[in-house]
């Protein structure tokens, strides 16, 4: 249980610190830092694949990029925040985690827990044989993401040749 | 057949950079007007099958073997369908001259088609993960169509946009989990008996907070509306059009209702909530629009606004007020698509969409005055016109079902609304021409020729309503309605 507890509290501290940190090799660390920490808490609650993606995907791969991403880019570009925006955001932080804390704790007593439930089998079961639409969805994601960066990096003068 | 819908658009978006390394205009152009022709045409062969069927349930099978992509329609879903196949053939018929000065159609186009194809699969997925999934589909494409002008506008809009969206994207998945740990499942059927199974009404209540928090925000429904004054007015005209009239709909109030209707059920007090959301983004937004100089901006407003009425009919939670709510969300899917387009030929053929610039424009641009003007009046609930009909039906379920208060605030809302779109009417095409405009030409073949589409469907429906509701909007609302009956409503 403390453990556990542990493992929340440096999960939400790291998050936190992703949005708050002004260096962005800091903030992309941190994002890994906490991502580790989700990582093993699936790992805990008996979701070994979720805490293997976790982990290797975005406390892996994804800091790579944003480390490669953060390294090519100039260092002139650092945008100066409003005090509002400094003060509010750790305010409103404290105040969800009070909330947070208060109601879901009375809440998740209330939550019947999971029963055996029809969708169960192993991982290659329930992905390849029961949510295979998801993987369609999946497919129009990645496609979305993929025409996303190549309408937005652009040359902007490209093809009004024609 | 109905697999279409998901997987043409999106076999041809992902074809489309590489055929626009040959061709930059006319096979992208071509290509996807067809596309969306053919699902227009494959959604009007569905209607037949549903009438003699009440529900398609298909599955599809690779190499002999049953793969576990089921889809299922219903009038509800075929209704949407048809409403996204047609609007968005007119939006794509209106880029195939709006998108000269932009260049980089197949990239347009291929995002288009992906928001297309996401929008397509969100309405025919019997699945909570699945709607979110798809939601996401949708949404990844918009930000990027959002911020296709790459202006400093257009990136800031996109990305509160993004930002927020993530939000609400967040407290849906959030809400879909918690279902999914007291039920195990997560298909509407399962989900909805489980439920029944399971004496947990303070969680759902919770559960349905989010839901409306996540779809909320997709609908912009005050208060969670601060996004969209800004992202639908950056965004190009017929990404706005496509934004306005059918994006927030399908991602915010078909998932909502479908969502509150199918699995979780309507109760008085989550029918009171929801109306009293709808109300308040009714006026509040009705009075935001009549204070804005910029046409798209206050078209923007409109469109919360609306969405509003929208919202009132279908929280009704009676037969004739789904079917009220309903029409209107085709009515307004119409008319504001058309609108938006109205807004881009305004802006193609001036430069400006200030309303304090323009004036007179009306009597060189008769067409596009004349497509505005229906536009505004059915939107507005003027007869004879289809928004005439959606709201009078809308404010009749609602003293039908004795809320006498609502039904006040309705009628009060659209004589507001009457008021801001004829002022848009006045100051950009009656009064004395501006010097400025005494050499403008009306709009481009095709971007008049979907504007006159779109106003066409406006009258026709407004004059042969009585057919088209009853053949039409009626079994959509029906299969809606049975929804109510097949789930326990829960005393939340």
């Amino acid at each position: 249980m403390i453990l556990q507890i542990m493992l929340l509290c440096g999960l939400v501290i790291f998050a936190g610190l992703a949005i708050l940190a002004k260096d962005l090799l800091k903030a992309a660390l941190s994002l890994a830092v906490a991502s580790l920490f989700l990582g093993i808490i699936f790992f805990r609650l008996s979701a070994p694949y979720a805490g293997v993606f976790e982990i290797s995907v975005v406390a892996g791969l994804i800091t790579v990029l944003f480390a490669l991403t953060i390294a090519l880019t100039r260092k002139d570009g650092e945008v100066k925040e409003a005090r509002l925006v400094k003060i509010a955001f750790p305010l409103f932080f404290i105040l969800f985690l009070i909330i947070d804390g208060l109601v879901m704790k009375s809440l998740l007593q209330k939550v019947p827990s999971l029963p055996a439930g029809p969708e169960g089998g192993t991982f290659g079961e329930v992905l390849w044989k029961q949510r295979t639409f998801d993987l369609v969805a999946q497919i129009g994601v990645i496609l979305a993401g993929v025409l996303a960066v190549l309408a937005l990096f652009r040359k902007k003068e490209e093809d009004k040749d024609e | 057949m109905v697999f279409s819908f998901i997987v043409i658009p999106l076999l041809i978006a992902a074809f489309m950079p590489l055929i626009g390394k040959f061709s930059k205009k006319l096979i992208p152009d071509l290509l996807t007007n067809a596309a969306l022709a053919f699902l227009l045409f494959n959604s009007l062969l569905l209607i037949k099958p549903i009438f003699n069927q009440g529900s398609i349930i298909q599955n599809i099978h690779w190499l002999g073997e049953k793969v576990n992509l089921q889809i299922a329609l219903d009038g509800f879903n075929l209704f949407m369908l048809f409403t996204i196949s047609l609007v968005s053939l007119a939006i794509s018929l209106f880029s195939i001259d709006y998108l000269e000065h932009y260049g980089h159609k197949a990239n347009f186009y291929a995002l288009l088609l992906v928001m297309i194809a996401g929008m397509n699969g969100l309405v025919l997925v019997p699945d909570l993960f699945s709607i979110y999934l798809f939601l996401e589909v949708a949404a990844v494409a918009s930000y990027a169509l959002v911020a296709f002008g790459l202006g400093y506008d257009e990136l800031e809009a996109s990305f509160k946009y993004l930002m927020l969206s993530a939000v609400a994207s967040a407290f849906t998945l959030l809400s879909i989990t918690i279902i999914f740990g007291m039920t195990g499942s997560l298909s509407f059927q399962a989900v909805s008996q489980g439920l029944q199974d399971l004496s947990a009404r303070y969680v759902i209540g919770v559960c349905m907070a989010f839901f409306i928090m996540g779809f909320g925000l997709k609908a912009a429904l005050v208060p969670f509306h601060a996004w969209l004054p800004d992202a639908h007015p950056s965004a190009p005209a017929p990404i706005s059009a496509m934004l306005s009239g059918l994006l927030i709909k399908v991602s915010g109030i078909y998932a909502l209702f479908r969502i509150v209707y199918s699995v979780i059920g309507m109760s008085p007090v989550l029918s009171q909530v929801l109306m009293a959301l709808g109300t308040i983004s009714m006026v509040v937004a009705a009075l935001l629009a009549c204070g804005q100089k910029d046409i798209k901006r206050m078209l923007a407003y409109s469109s919360i606004s609306q969405v509003g009425y929208i919202v009132l009919g279908l929280a009704v939670g009676t037969p004739l007020g789904i079917a009220g709510g309903l029409f209107h969300l085709f009515n307004h899917a119409v008319a504001k698509g058309l609108l938006f387009l109205n807004s881009g030929s305004i802006q193609h053929i001036t430069g400006t969409r200030n309303l304090e610039e323009l004036g007179g424009l009306g009597k060189r641009v008769p067409l596009t005055a004349g497509t505005n003007l229906v536009g505004s009046l059915s939107i507005a609930g003027v007869p004879p016109l289809a928004g005439f009909w959606s709201k009078l039906i809308i404010i009749m379920a609602l003293i039908q079902a004795k809320q006498f208060g609502y039904a006040l605030i309705a009628i009060l809302a659209s004589i507001l609304t009457l008021w801001y779109y004829l002022l848009i009417q006045r100051k950009a095409f009656f009064g004395q021409i501006n010097e400025k405009w005494l050499n403008i030409k009306e709009a481009p073949f095709w971007m008049s020729a979907a504007n006159v589409i779109l106003a066409l469907v406006c009258i026709l429906v407004g004059i042969f309503y009585s057919p088209v509701f009853k053949a039409w909007i009626s079994p959509a609302a029906e299969a809606l309605a049975r929804g109510i009956q097949q789930v326990m409503m829960w005393g939340i």
